[in-house]
């Protein structure tokens, strides 16, 4: 307990770093906003951008402006988007649920399949079915996402018309909850398998190269020489030692796998996070950026908590502190 | 008396590699056989052959040879023509194994009392409570102190000898008519060693199973075997009875092999322990 409460307060002060980081660049970066909003308003003469520039802050020191969002961001306000002139968290809240479907299901798919696909090729190295799965694992890890959902767009979209193209929901769709959901998962094929298939391929050649160890281990000869059914061996004794290393992975590749579901989400006009950091980058709309960056900095924080908690359940040595 | 166990002329392969030659024992009821020689010799091999687990994880063969055993029905079968799924119920119950290394033969993330109840539940078909109540019974047999608490405990959380104990527990549990003891104080400190060998022996003499017990110490044979037999290089070099080996041993190979034991005084006026003459066998 004592530990965990540790590691949130370490994370709480990654995370002021990640936002006064964050904040820096983003004001170093080139282009005003202040000229952006007055472009798109057709106003673009100096007093008017001067005018915006006031009423946003922008004309404040740097220093005086990054304790302000700070003070606010503590208070959880996040500010308003220049852009949607709405609550920044609103905008957050609404698309971090997609998000977290699109991510939840690709890790699933990628963890679950992988590792039986792993526990597969490692207890039967020899068999054609490996060697296949070998290839695939190697091919899946080489193909960039962008390409991979391109790829899955015109051969099951557009060829066979088996899912749809983009989006998260059926537009004509008037149906109850249930159809509701079922439209979604039916959109949520295509760019979880996308997303995750990369995934699949790492945490299964990590899960196989992981079980043949275990496999070979003298605690899995003891539940051998008990009389344990083979089945028993692999799925009780070693599988929850070979997956181990699978979770330590999972744990740390959170973050890229957000960063993977900005593509993904691109490639298929799914509304998540991903989307709104996107539009947010191309229309200078620093405080939904920051909001995003603090929001996906904390939600990497909270996953790495949960990832070694898991390891505690999973691993008793753990739990004390440590094996002897 | 027939044997309980009887190998006969068995051979074991990895690959092109013959690991165990045409070796032959018998095994008694109440009976400790010593199987010794030096490490590569085929000793570990022949257990896993008589458990048929080297073929289970490993690329062993077993290319000839029988090994009979008489079953709980008083039937005399052979280990080495039966199926997998007859060899699981001989193993952990009629015949069952303890090996070299406690802290990596047991489970890091099973406690040790959900370990030796998984062959009770298996083997007896007992209940949770039932398998519970049978391990605190085995582990008050072994002599663990404080046996309820012991239960729930890690093996990474007890010491070398009471993790063996857990083994020898986890064996008995299923009241075995052979035991197979591999190396098991090898990787324990003298003391303990002690201990266990006392324990084993107890333990023998209490349940009237049959052990066979690998080892390359001498020490350890002259503590607990009835009967020795000596492998070198995948073949038996000489067998008898402890006494015999001990007093009068024939073969170049075992006297080497009973020199080889450090004695009081045998490095005076050395500087350095004289080098071990490998001494090859010619049957």
């Amino acid at each position: 307990m004592k530990q965990i409460t540790a590691r949130i307060a370490w994370s709480l002060g990654l995370i002021l770093a990640v936002i006064v980081m964050c904040f820096t660049l983003i004001h170093l970066a080139p282009g005003d906003v202040a000229i952006v909003i007055a472009g798109d308003s057709g106003a673009g003469d100096p007093e008017v951008i001067a005018e915006i520039r006031e009423d946003l802050g922008l004309d404040q020191p740097f220093v005086v402006q990054l304790g302000g969002y700070v003070g606010d961001v503590a208070q959880g306000d996040l500010g308003t988007s220049y852009r949607f002139n709405e609550p920044v968290t609103d905008l957050i809240t609404t698309r971090l649920w997609p998000t977290f479907l699109l991510v939840g299901t690709a890790v699933s798919f990628a963890i679950v399949l992988g590792v039986l696909v792993g526990v597969f090729t490692a207890r039967r190295p020899e068999n054609p079915i490996s060697h296949g799965v070998t290839v695939f694992s190697l091919t899946g890890y080489s193909m960039p996402v962008f390409w991979t959902g391109l790829m899955l767009v015109i051969m099951f979209a557009s060829n066979v018309r088996w899912f749809p193209v983009s989006g998260m929901r059926d537009v004509r769709l008037d149906g109850n909850w249930l159809e509701e959901w079922i439209d979604i998962a039916h959109h949520l094929v295509l760019p979880s398998i996308t997303l995750g298939v990369i995934y699949l391929a790492q945490y299964s050649r990590l899960s196989r190269a992981s079980m043949l160890e275990v496999l070979q281990s003298d605690y899995v000869r003891t539940a051998r020489a008990k009389g344990l059914a083979e089945r028993r061996v692999v799925y009780k004794h070693a599988l929850r030692n070979a997956v181990i290393p699978v979770v330590t992975v999972a744990g740390l590749q959170f973050g890229q796998m957000l960063s993977g579901a900005l593509l993904v989400e691109t490639v298929f006009n799914w509304p998540g996070l991903g989307r709104l950091a996107s539009d947010s980058v191309f229309q200078r709309d620093a405080p939904v950026l920051l909001g995003i960056l603090i929001c996906s900095a904390s939600l990497v924080v909270i996953i790495n908590i949960l990832t070694d908690l898991v390891y505690r359940l999973i691993d008793p040595r753990i739990r004390v502190g440590g094996a002897s | 008396m027939d044997p309980l166990l009887s190998v006969r002329g068995l051979t074991v392969t990895f690959g092109s590699f013959t690991a165990v030659e045409d070796v032959s024992f018998d095994i008694h009821a109440g009976q400790t056989l010593a199987v010794v020689g030096e490490s590569g010799s085929g000793k570990s091999v022949t257990a896993l052959s008589i458990m048929r687990l080297v073929e289970l994880g490993t690329r062993g063969k077993i290319e000839a040879g029988e090994i009979l055993f008489r079953n709980s029905d008083g039937e005399v079968i052979d280990l080495v023509r039966q199926r997998e799924d007859q060899m699981r119920e001989i193993r952990g119950n009629q015949i069952s194994m303890i090996f070299q290394e406690p802290l990596t033969s047991l489970n890091p993330v099973y406690s040790v009392g959900d370990q030796v109840a998984e062959a009770v539940i298996l083997h007896q078909g007992l209940d949770k409570e039932a398998a519970n109540e049978r391990v605190l019974d085995m582990f008050r047999l072994v002599r663990i102190p404080e046996p309820e608490e012991r239960m729930a405990q890690f093996p990474h959380e007890m010491s070398g000898g009471m993790r063996q104990r857990v083994m020898i527990a986890m064996a008995l549990s299923c009241d075995p008519k052979v035991l197979i003891a591999d190396e098991p104080t090898t990787a324990l400190d003298v003391t303990i060693q002690a201990q266990i060998l006392g324990l084993m022996r107890d333990l023998r003499e209490q349940t009237g199973a049959a052990v066979l017990i690998i080892t390359h110490d001498m020490g350890v044979v002259a503590e607990v075997a009835d009967d020795v037999v000596v492998m070198n290089r995948a073949k038996v070099v000489e067998r008898g009875p402890v006494t015999q080996i001990f007093e009068s041993a024939t073969e170049p190979y075992t006297q080497a092999l009973l020199a080889s034991v450090p004695r009081l005084g045998s490095m005076t006026g050395l500087d350095k322990p004289a080098p071990f003459e490998l001494v090859e066998y010619q049957p």
